[in-house]
């Protein structure tokens, strides 16, 4: 089930029996034909200890089920929605930012800290993202928000592209993610250019930039 | 800055005097501004607070814009503040603007997209205070106030103040209104 997008804020998904759609609670802007919402109390796919470990990451979402025969438009908060369509491959995003994703995609969570010792801890704390994210993967459509348009940079080994934590939203493919800093003297003594910590996304496959440096 | 690939440093300048090689303005409380200058290889990207740009080419003509609506502009050209005396204060912005003069792109934020209206002798333009971004060109500006006595009982339309620009050139203004002193009564 595509995502079509009506405007840069409001996205369209139609959806058929047999089928379903988990998307953010409320985020429901108007649908055509029969079309249940049912609260997802596990916050998404897997059973009770999914909801759990999904609490401890602080990566639960409140998330509900769609289900039926008709489309249904999704928007929230005015944000702007980018559509990801996956094709097999990983999206890394933070579950805040979700809007609407397929039910065929498998949902699970990913410890951050793991990447980088140290320094993937100090960026949970730099970035606001904390340790965890939303790993989604599979075959289907994801609906991410962002504050501001979305842009998306490729990645290749060899040529790392670096972000500024706020203006991260995403990133899909084998990519590597590191803080890293331009921490200088200058900084020390208060005249820092506001630019200290960077992402560092290595690897191969895309990272999605938002216009702004805001958190949803 | 957002994002960039290649090798980047960012190092935080003050004033945004000459030679810069490229220069970012902050957004930070009231007339403020503070600049980076951005040297390197590669590219690098920009955007502030999912605000729309615009790009302005300037071929030796001066950009008079706020501060805070400036983003960055290329090496070739220098930046230094203007006084504008009282209509900087009943427009919010302070007694200084900004100046941008030289030959080279500058990129100016707007709050939704800005138009841009043309100014030519014996057609002057006037403009709300909040949505003002920038004008290029020989302009004079001046205040002028629509209050009268409905202003004073506390029943005024909003639109107390307005600039009025005269003479030659080009004037940016955003779908959208800061808080000022103006829109206030």
């Amino acid at each position: 089930m595509p995502f079509h997008k009506i405007n840069g804020k409001m996205v369209e998904a139609p959806i058929q029996p047999g089928q379903r759609m988990f998307s953010q609670r409320g985020a429901m802007l108007g649908y055509r034909g029969e079309v249940s919402f049912t609260p997802n109390l596990t916050g998404g796919q897997g059973g009770v200890m999914s909801m759990i470990g999904r609490r401890v990451a602080g990566e639960d979402t409140p998330l509900m089920t769609v289900e039926g025969r008709g489309t249904v438009l999704f928007g929230h908060g005015g944000h702007h929605v980018h559509v990801v369509d996956l094709v097999g491959d990983t999206l890394c995003v933070e579950a805040d930012r979700l809007l609407a994703f397929d039910g065929t995609l498998q949902q699970s969570t990913l410890f951050m800290g793991s990447q980088g010792g140290v320094m993937g801890i100090v960026r949970g704390q730099v970035t606001g993202q904390g340790l965890f994210t939303t790993r989604l993967s599979g075959h289907g459509s994801v609906a991410v928000m962002a504050h501001g348009g979305v842009f998306e940079l490729p990645i290749t080994p060899g040529r790392p592209v670096h972000v500024d934590p706020q203006a991260y939203v995403a990133h899909r493919g084998e990519v590597t993610n590191r803080l890293s800093s331009a921490l200088g003297w200058r900084d020390m003594i208060g005249r820092g250019s506001g630019e200290a910590f960077q992402l560092e996304l290595s690897g191969q496959g895309t990272v999605y930039v938002q216009a702004s440096e805001e958190k949803l | 800055m957002v994002a960039y690939t290649g090798q980047m440093t960012f190092k935080k300048l003050t004033g945004g005097g000459e030679g810069l090689r490229g220069m970012v303005t902050r957004r930070l409380t009231g007339e403020q501004m503070t600049v980076m200058e951005v040297q390197g290889n590669g590219t690098c990207f920009f955007a502030a607070q999912a605000t729309e740009i615009n790009l302005v080419r300037l071929n030796g003509e001066a950009l008079h814009v706020e501060a805070d609506n400036l983003l960055c502009t290329e090496a070739g050209l220098r930046t230094g503040t203007t006084f504008t005396g009282l209509n900087g204060m009943a427009s919010g912005d302070g007694l200084f603007t900004t100046r941008v003069e030289g030959s080279g792109w500058a990129a100016v934020t707007s709050n939704g997209p800005a138009v841009i209206l043309r100014v030519s002798q014996g057609m002057p333009l006037r403009v709300d205070p909040g949505a003002y971004v920038a004008h290029t060109g020989n302009l004079n500006r001046s205040l002028r106030s629509g209050a009268g006595w409905t202003t004073l009982m506390g029943e005024g339309g909003g639109e107390a103040v307005q600039a009025e620009f005269t003479g030659e050139g080009l004037v940016y203004v955003q779908p959208s209104e800061k808080i000022t002193f103006g829109g206030d009564v």
